[in-house]
C-alpha cells in the first residue's frame, strides 16, 4: 500500500488504523465483560454512542487543528513574496518550527547579499567616474592643444559609459527592491525634490506650481519615488521658458502624477524613442540622458506606467501612475 | 576671489585646481575631511567644492557641521552617486549646487560663478562699475571697452570689489580673499595691487575709505 501525499489523508489514514485495533480490543474485552456479568447487557447503550460520536468529532477537530498553522504560513509566504513581511514570525507545532527558523535565516542570508550587490554596485559606479571625470579633463586638454576630433571622439565615449554605468546602476537598485512597497506619503517627497530643483535650476527664473493633496500617497519605495519624479520634474525644469507644473490626482488603485512645462515640447515620434534605453534627443542639454528611461523602468517595476504627451502649456505634458497608498 | 577644492582624488584636484586658478581664482585644496574643516573654519573663501566620498569625514557631515555653526560659503557637491535621493539630501543639507561626475571643468566653473554671482546679490555675468566692467565668464576687465592686462592678484583684487560694490572693504578682508593658504603675503601687499589697479583704470576708479578700506568708485 503506498502512502497519500496528503498529510491531512495520511493523519486520517493513521487514525482509521488505530480506531480499528482500539475497536477489535474493545470487543474482545466486552465479550468477555457479558460473559462474567450478564446482566449489563443492553443497559446505558444511548449514553455509550452519544459518548462516541463525541470523542468522533473531536477527534476531527483535533486533526483539523493541527493543520491550520499551515494554512497561516501559506498567508506568510504569501505576503513575503508581496514585500508585506520580511520575516516569517509567529509559534509553529515542534515538527515545523525548525524548518521555519531555517527559512528566515535563508531569508536573511539573501537580503545581505543583495545589500552586498547594491553596495559593490555603488563602489563600482564611483571606482568608474572619477577616472572618467579625469579623462574628461584630458579630453579637453586635447582640445586646447588643437586636437579637437580626439577630443570629441573621447567625450562621447565618457559620456557612453557613463550612461551604462548610470543606468546599470540604477538598475540594480531595482532588481534589489521587491515590487510592493509600503505606503508613504507624496506630498512631503515632492516639497524636498522641488526645493531641490529651484536650487539646481537657481540660474534661471523657473515658477514650479504644484497641486496636491496632503492625504495622498503611494506604494512606492521613497528613494525610488525620488528618482522617478526627480527625473522627470528635472527635464521639465530643463525644457521650460518659466512655468512647470505638477498636479497629483487619485484614480481608483492608482495614483497619477501629472508633469508639464511651457518649453518647446517633443514631436510625438521622439515622445516614445525618449523613454528608450539611453537615447538623447539635444546633446547639448548637459544631464545623463538616460534619466526618462531609468524613470520607465522604475514605475513599470512597480506596476505603474508613463506616458509623454503635448502639454497645453505648449511643452511636454509626462503623465504617470503608480499603485496608490 | 577665493576657492576651496576638498577632493580625496589627488590628480582629479589637481586638475580642478589648475582650472580655477587659469580663471582667476586663488585656490586651496583639502584632501579629506579633517583638512577641510579646519580650513572652512579658519580661512575665508568664497565659494567651495565640496566631493562627498572622503576619508576621515565624509562631505555631509562637514557641510551640516558648517551649516550648523554659521558658514553660509557657497557649497558645488561633486559626487559619482548621482541618484535624486542625493542630491535632495545635498541641497537639503544646506548645499547649493550639484554636480555628478563625470563632469567637464568648464561646467564646474560655470556653476561656481553662478553661486559666486548669487551669493553677493549680482545677477548678470558682466559687472559695471563707472566705465569699468569685468567679464566673469572670461575673467577680463576692460575700461570704457578697451581690455586692460591684469595680473591675477590684480584681478582677484579688483574682482572682489566689484562684486561687493555695495559697501566697504576692509583691507584684512581683501587679504583673505586674494591670497591661496600657502601664499607669501608680505611681499605682495593689497596696497601695492591697490596701486597698480588705479594706475590701470584711473586714479578716481578706487576709493580710499580712511581707517576702513577701500571701495569701487561708480
Amino acid at each position: 500500500m503506498s502512502m497519500p501525499r496528503s498529510l491531512r489523508s495520511r493523519l486520517i489514514l493513521a487514525s482509521v488504523l488505530w480506531t480499528a485495533g482500539l475497536l477489535m480490543l474493545l470487543h474482545m474485552g466486552s465479550l468477555h465483560v457479558v460473559h462474567a456479568v450478564p446482566a449489563l447487557r443492553g443497559s446505558h447503550g444511548g449514553i455509550v454512542t452519544i459518548l462516541g460520536v463525541a470523542i468522533l468529532i473531536a477527534g476531527l477537530a483535533a486533526a483539523r487543528s493541527s493543520l491550520t498553522p499551515f494554512l497561516a504560513l501559506r498567508e506568510k509566504i504569501a505576503a513575503l513574496r508581496a514585500g508585506r513581511e520580511t520575516r516569517i514570525d509567529g509559534a509553529y507545532p515542534t515538527e515545523v518550527q525548525p524548518l521555519i527558523d531555517s527559512l528566515n535565516a535563508l531569508l536573511a542570508d539573501r537580503e545581505k547579499a543583495l545589500e552586498r550587490a547594491r553596495l559593490t554596485a555603488g563602489d563600482l559606479a564611483h571606482g568608474l567616474k572619477t577616472p572618467l571625470a579625469l579623462l574628461s579633463r584630458e579630453a579637453a586638454m586635447a582640445r586646447e592643444a588643437g586636437h579637437g576630433e580626439l577630443a570629441a571622439a573621447i567625450e562621447q565615449h565618457i559620456r557612453r559609459m557613463s550612461n551604462q554605468v548610470d543606468y546599470h546602476l540604477a538598475r540594480a537598485r531595482v532588481a534589489a527592491s521587491g515590487p510592493n512597497a509600503a505606503a508613504i506619503p507624496l506630498s512631503p517627497c515632492i516639497d524636498s525634490l522641488v526645493r531641490t530643483l529651484r536650487k539646481l535650476h537657481a540660474a534661471r527664473t523657473i515658477d514650479i506650481q504644484i497641486r496636491i493633496s496632503p492625504e495622498i500617497g503611494v506604494r512606492v519605495n521613497a528613494e525610488d519615488v525620488e528618482e522617478i519624479l526627480g527625473n522627470l520634474l528635472d527635464n521639465a525644469c530643463k525644457w521650460a521658458k518659466t512655468r512647470v507644473t505638477l498636479a497629483v490626482d487619485r484614480m481608483d488603485s492608482m495614483t497619477a502624477i501629472t508633469i508639464e512645462d511651457d518649453g518647446p515640447g517633443l514631436a510625438a515620434d521622439l515622445r516614445q524613442q525618449v523613454l528608450q534605453r539611453g537615447v538623447r534627443v539635444d546633446e547639448a542639454v548637459p544631464g545623463s540622458g538616460l534619466g526618462l528611461s531609468i524613470a520607465r523602468d522604475l514605475t513599470e517595476h512597480y506596476g505603474g506606467t508613463i506616458a509623454l504627451e503635448a502639454s497645453s502649456l505648449g511643452g511636454l505634458l509626462a503623465r504617470i501612475t503608480l499603485p496608490a497608498g | 576671489m577665493r576657492l576651496l577644492i576638498v577632493e580625496d582624488e589627488a590628480l582629479l584636484a589637481r586638475q580642478l585646481a589648475g582650472a580655477a586658478a587659469a580663471a582667476g581664482y586663488a585656490v586651496d585644496c583639502a584632501h579629506d575631511g579633517e583638512q577641510a574643516n579646519f580650513l572652512a573654519g579658519t580661512e575665508e573663501y568664497d565659494a567651495v567644492i565640496l566631493d562627498l566620498g572622503l576619508p576621515k569625514m565624509d562631505g555631509l557631515t562637514l557641510l551640516r557641521q558648517w551649516r550648523q555653526s554659521g558658514i553660509a560659503t557657497p557649497v558645488l557637491i561633486l559626487t559619482a552617486r548621482g541618484s535624486w535621493h542625493e542630491k535632495v539630501q545635498g541641497i537639503d543639507t544646506g548645499a547649493d549646487d550639484y554636480v555628478s561626475k563625470p563632469f567637464q571643468v568648464e561646467e564646474v566653473l560655470a556653476r561656481i560663478r553662478a553661486l559666486i554671482r548669487r551669493a553677493t546679490g549680482n545677477f548678470t555675468t558682466e559687472l559695471r562699475a563707472g566705465n569699468i566692467t569685468l567679464d566673469t565668464r572670461a575673467a577680463r576687465a576692460t575700461l570704457g571697452g578697451i581690455p586692460v592686462k591684469l595680473t591675477s592678484h590684480e584681478f582677484r583684487v579688483l574682482s572682489y570689489l566689484m562684486h561687493h560694490q555695495d559697501r566697504v572693504i576692509t583691507r584684512s578682508e581683501l587679504t583673505e580673499h586674494i591670497y591661496a593658504q600657502d601664499f607669501d603675503r608680505d611681499s605682495n601687499t593689497v596696497e601695492v595691487f591697490v596701486a597698480r589697479l588705479r594706475r590701470k583704470l584711473g586714479p578716481g576708479s578706487i576709493e580710499t575709505v580712511r581707517g576702513i578700506g577701500y571701495r569701487i568708485a561708480q
